[in-house]
């Protein structure tokens, strides 16, 4: 049984955000694609007054391949993803985690804010954009950031959005000439399965060297997360299976992994350590 | 898919014109299109809804339990708790035919003081609207005093254990002596002891439960439900204190049943409501209401001891299993019979003791699925043939085959199975169809897996089974087939059709059958147990034999022949080998018509009628027959995550007799997948009795992604006691798979994981385990 709510479905960006804005004394939630919003209502773990549909906001759809930037609107769906050949190109990563994206009612309605907006530690879209070093364009009716992606995350299922803000758009640079950027990602099957252990890794080199590592682990954590010590290992060097397996101990040192149903913590670990070796390897024979 | 026909030993060929051709089911043009109404789909004006109030733990008292408020909201029609309905239980002991009871041990319908596992149910509501119901579940209060329970069979068997009811915990224990033990390990230069884990199982059928009932003007209680039993009838009218005639069990087309729909589900509730409210009522699981609503596969712990020379052969075989039933009985004394009946597996094994035990605890209750008991003694008696093989090494295949049990040869039970016995040509097909192994790269490994089998088709014979059908022609020459028999998807009814059309010689487009009403239709019995075919079908061809006979004799004298001239095909009657002594069907019924000549039959086919095995020896007929077959499988796995990867499944079955090729791959794909998930990934888990996976975004199932190209590969020894020399597929097509695919990833990573399901954490385990020792 559903709690009665209100719905506005706005038809532009500046009745989106009017509408989020005027929600003295209520709970006012922003809706995508409803994958996680529909579930957790259904679940009684949240109880809008009032939803803001998204469908009908034309400005956060869209794609722009800039010769710097790539841009994507916060409504873009996985699907959305999985049909532009210039992201396959420009971030390999985002595809890997996309093609094994729910089922494909999923991929079809679910979008890229709403993941990252969900907070969840198991949200693949995430590691990817990390390594990618996305940045996030907040919108409210009278302001609009920019922030890091790193630097949205605040704790577990906490973040740095106002209620009244949207993630209208997510940027980042385009990948350096010798670059690889991938994504693993573990779980109990292989369609349709919330992640146990996820890793992205994004390594560029030249003359040798690893001239930028990027290593983002997710549901290993409380929150998505940058292996921080992991790549400033890395980075400037060139790695060697010694090197390479110090660094994965650090990522899967990062780890905060707790036991759950679906894995327990140790095995977490393990196989944190185990991925991220396996894809920064893979990645310098490529790069080699 | 591929089919290999009948060589020596079996019954020659017969030139069928309908039988054993893929032809399109009768079910299937309503299912594509959609116009195929289930349970859920019939609708009645003034319904009201109703919801299952549920306990929220697995072992209390029930203190308090006041729905006074529930029944004061508007819109409420009725809530009934134990309080408002005489000492009622519901019993699904057996269903069908035998009357059989244990009145401790059935279930309270409500509960009236006791809480045995999560999810009992406390109390019914009926409101005008499912949101109304829903809002007076939760106006309900209630209190419950928890009491220690018990959650491992293991543990309740102990002394002092927490007691479930009764004087012990044992549910029913079985037994087999057969041969001189002592003897065959003396023989033996080997003995090899392990123990295996099998867990549970949701039957995650894609329509849960549903139903609307109705009291009509005769004062019969009418249920429209989706179930695997219409004759439940029985049972729904004891629990509610009506005589049998005044319940009328009227099935739908299933959405799956598994074993899930064969005890009773939401009967009784909507029989309750509606004879309290005098109105229609309606009740839907929701998915969660499924996993919580119906006994699930039982785990198993079964501890194999063989002897066996250093040729391979085994010499003795000493097998303790004990069963999870769970909180209550439901059908766990014929689940371990079945385990027990299975235990050596197809293999020839005369020096046998097998003791069997089905054990309660505050876990859900276990009943029927897929499989029933002798899948899990499989995947414990063929993983440890390959432990056989590793430490005698001997090639896996060639030690199974210095064991086959071989045609005419008598099983566990001292029975000969009657018909053939093909496990050998099945495991040797399978096998070689794996063709040439995947390469093995960095981390993952690959291997390979072999599994065989020995499964029953038809019901215990001490329950004396029969079933029954009728079959018509009109005065157009169309047929009219009526069976009680429920179709779950298996195309159970459209072989019936086929048969019928067989035998009549008229094409599949031509008949129409009519099934699955307990007051209308021919009582055929359940469609659970691999029978429906076996049992039905054979009812069906001899009611069509008969009606046959008949017709066949009055166009002899018409064409002034001898009726064994006569052939009758593709709605035609003919003089064999007389092109111009011909005329068509309709004509012939004419005939008949006019003189009055009965056009239809009604058959009865009965099995084989058996006593209780021996309760010492365990010897006797359990069974009318056996299928046998075999499952191939490589995998990957990846040493570093432990995930395994299916990459070959392949299954070859002796089905006897094909009655439609496309059902028979039907169920064959189906049976490789729910094994897949069986060995791999399903996995419910309960923390004192309560279910933490309770979705599927916990409870795995493979995913088409997940599944490889199933190949199926389907021989016809035409040897059994089904229609036409047909045993059956429904069961066997799971039964071997797990244990390939645990054999397979032993193969690979030179280790094994002895619990299922075999998930990535117990793969990295037990090699974390082997490299530490
Ligand atoms: C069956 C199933 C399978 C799934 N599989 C996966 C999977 O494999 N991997 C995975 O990562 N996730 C998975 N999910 C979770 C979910 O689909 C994703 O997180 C998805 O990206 C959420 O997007 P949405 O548009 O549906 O979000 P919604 O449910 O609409 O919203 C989610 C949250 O984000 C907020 N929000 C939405 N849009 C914005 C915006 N523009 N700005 C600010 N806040 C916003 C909402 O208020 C809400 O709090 C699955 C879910 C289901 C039901």
């Amino acid at each position: 049984m559903y709690a009665p709510f209100e719905l506005d479905i706005p038809t532009d960006l500046p009745g989106a955000l009017a509408a989020l804005a005027n929600g003295a004394g209520e709970t006012v939630l922003p809706i995508a694609g409803g994958t996680n919003l529909i579930v957790d209502i259904r679940a009684r773990r949240e109880r809008p007054d009032r939803m803001v549909g998204l469908g009908e906001v034309d400005e956060l759809k869209g794609m722009e391949f800039g010769p710097e930037r790539i841009a994507i609107g916060g409504r873009t769906t996985v699907s959305d993803l999985l049909r532009a050949p210039e992201i396959a190109r420009e971030a390999p990563a985002l595809i890997d985690a996309a093609r094994l994206f729910g089922g494909l009612m999923v991929r079809n309605t679910g979008t890229v804010a709403g993941n990252i907006a969900s907070g969840s530690p198991a949200a693949d879209l995430v590691p990817p954009l990390l390594t990618l070093d996305a940045e996030l364009t907040l919108a409210s009716a009278n302001a609009t950031r920019t922030m890091a992606l790193d630097d949205y995350y605040l704790g577990y299922k906490e973040d740095a959005r106002t209620p009244d803000e949207l993630i209208t758009r997510i940027a980042w640079p385009r990948l350096p000439a010798n670059a690889v950027n991938s994504f693993y990602k573990l779980a109990r099957r292989k369609g349709d399965a919330i992640t146990v252990t996820g890793v992205a890794v994004t390594l560029a080199a030249a003359d040798g060297r690893c001239t930028r590592a990027r290593i983002a682990l997710c549901s290993v954590a409380p929150v998505v997360f940058r292996a921080r010590q992991a790549e400033a290992l890395l980075e400037g060097r060139a790695l060697t299976p010694a090197l390479i397996d110090e660094a994965a101990a650090e990522a899967a040192a990062a780890a905060r992994p707790i036991d759950d149903i679906r894995a327990s913590a140790d095995y977490r670990r393990h196989t944190a350590l185990a991925l991220t070796r396996r894809l920064v390897g893979q990645a310098w024979d490529r790069l080699a | 898919m591929s089919r290999t026909e009948s060589d020596a030993g079996a019954r020659p060929n017969v030139q069928f014109r309908q039988v054993g051709k893929p032809l399109t089911r009768t079910d299937a043009p309503g299912k594509v299109t959609g116009r195929t109404p289930y349970a859920g789909d019939y609708v009645m004006p003034n319904t009201l809804h109703m919801r299952v109030l549920r306990a929220d733990v697995a072992s209390a008292r029930l203190t308090r339990l006041d729905v006074s408020k529930a029944r004061a909201l508007k819109g409420v029609a009725c809530v009934l708790t134990a309080a408002d309905m005489p000492d009622r239980t519901s019993a699904t002991d057996i269903p069908g035919q035998t009357g059989q009871k244990r009145l401790d041990t059935d279930q309270p319908i409500l509960v009236k003081d006791r809480v045995r596992y999560f999810g009992e149910p406390l109390a019914l509501i009926a409101a005008e609207t499912r949101d109304i119901a829903d809002h007076a579940a939760e106006l309900i209060e209630f209190e419950l005093e928890p009491i220690p329970g018990v959650y491992d069979p293991l543990e309740a068997l102990k002394p002092g254990a927490a007691l479930v009811y009764g004087a012990d915990n044992i549910v029913a224990e079985r037994k087999i002596r057969k041969g001189d033990i002592e003897a065959g390990f003396a023989e033996a230069d080997l003995v090899i002891e392990n123990t295996y884990k099998t867990p549970f199982q949701e039957h995650a059928f894609l329509e849960p439960e549903v139903g609307l009932a109705w009291v009509d003007e005769n004062d019969v209680v009418n249920i429209r439900v989706s179930t695997q039993v219409i004759e439940h009838f029985r049972p729904i009218a004891d629990a509610i204190g009506v005589p049998h005639n005044k319940v009328r069990v009227r099935g739908a087309l299933v959405g799956g049943g598994f074993g899930g729909k064969e005890d009773l589900t939401v009967e009784v509730y909507l029989a309750l409501l509606a004879k309290h409210t005098g109105r229609p009522v309606r009740l839907e699981y929701s998915r969660e209401d499924s996993f919580v609503g119906h006994g699930k596969r039982h785990p198993f712990v079964l501890t194999y001891r063989t002897g066996v020379t250093n040729e391979g052969k085994i010499t003795a075989m000493d097998v303790q299993m004990i069963a999870d039933a769970g909180a209550y009985v439901f059908l766990s004394p014929y689940v371990v019979l079945y385990a027990l009946v299975a235990a050596p597996g197809p293999y020839r094994v005369d020096n046998l003791n097998v003791f069997a035990r089905a054990v309660a605890t505050n876990n859900m209750y276990t009943s029927a699925f897929r499989g029933f008991g002798a899948l899990q003694a499989c995947a414990a008696y063929e993983q440890q043939m390959d432990e056989i093989a590793g430490t005698l090494g001997i090639d896996r295949l060639e030690l199974r085959r210095r064991n086959f049990l071989k045609t005419g040869e008598p099983m566990s039970t001292g029975f000969v199975p009657p018909s053939a016995i093909w496990t050998e040509q099945c495991a040797e097909q399978a096998w070689a169809a794996l063709g040439e192994p995947a390469p093995v790269q960095g981390p993952i490994r690959t291997g390979r897996g072999l599994a065989c089998y020995q499964q029953s088709y038809g019901r215990l014979t001490f329950l004396h089974d029969t079933s029954e059908a009728w079959v018509g022609v009109e005065m157009d020459g169309t047929v009219v087939v009526r069976s009680g028999v429920t179709d779950i998807g298996a195309g159970q009814i459209s072989a019936l059709g086929q048969i019928a059309v067989e035998v009549l010689g008229v094409t599949l487009d031509n008949v129409v059958i009519y099934n699955s009403d307990s007051a209308v239709t021919p009582l055929a019995g359940t469609t659970t147990a691999t029978r429906a075919l076996y049992m039905t079908g054979n009812a069906a061809k001899q009611a069509a034999e008969t009606l046959r006979a008949r017709l066949v004799e009055r166009a002899a004298r018409e064409f002034g022949v001898e009726a064994g001239d006569v052939d009758m095909a593709f709605n035609e009657v003919f003089v064999i080998d007389r092109p111009e002594k011909t005329m068509p069907l309709v004509n012939l019924v004419r005939i008949c018509a006019a003189e009055g000549i009965h056009r239809s039959e009604l058959a009865i086919f009965r099995a084989p009628f058996g006593d209780f095995l021996d309760p010492e020896t365990g010897q006797g007929q359990a069974h009318p027959d056996y299928a046998y077959g075999a499952h191939a499988v490589e995998v990957s796995v990846d040493v570093e995550t432990g995930e395994v990867e299916v990459l070959k499944s392949i299954a070859a079955h002796d089905v006897g007799q094909c009655i439609n090729p496309a059902a028979v791959e039907g169920q064959i794909q189906g049976g490789a997948q729910n094994g897949q998930g069986y060995a791999l990934s399903e996995e419910m888990l309960y923390e004192e009795g309560r279910l933490v996976t309770p979705s599927f975004s916990e409870y795995l199932m493979p995913t088409a992604m997940d599944m490889p190209r199933v190949e199926c590969i389907i021989l016809e020894s035409r040897s059994g006691v089904g229609p036409f020399g047909a045993k059956g597929i429904g069961e066997p097509a799971m039964t071997a798979v797990a244990p390939a695919i645990a054999n397979a990833v032993a193969d690979a990573i030179g280790v094994r994981v002895f619990e299922m399901p075999i998930t990535p954490e117990r793969v990295v385990r037990a090699l974390q385990q082997r490299d530490a020792s």
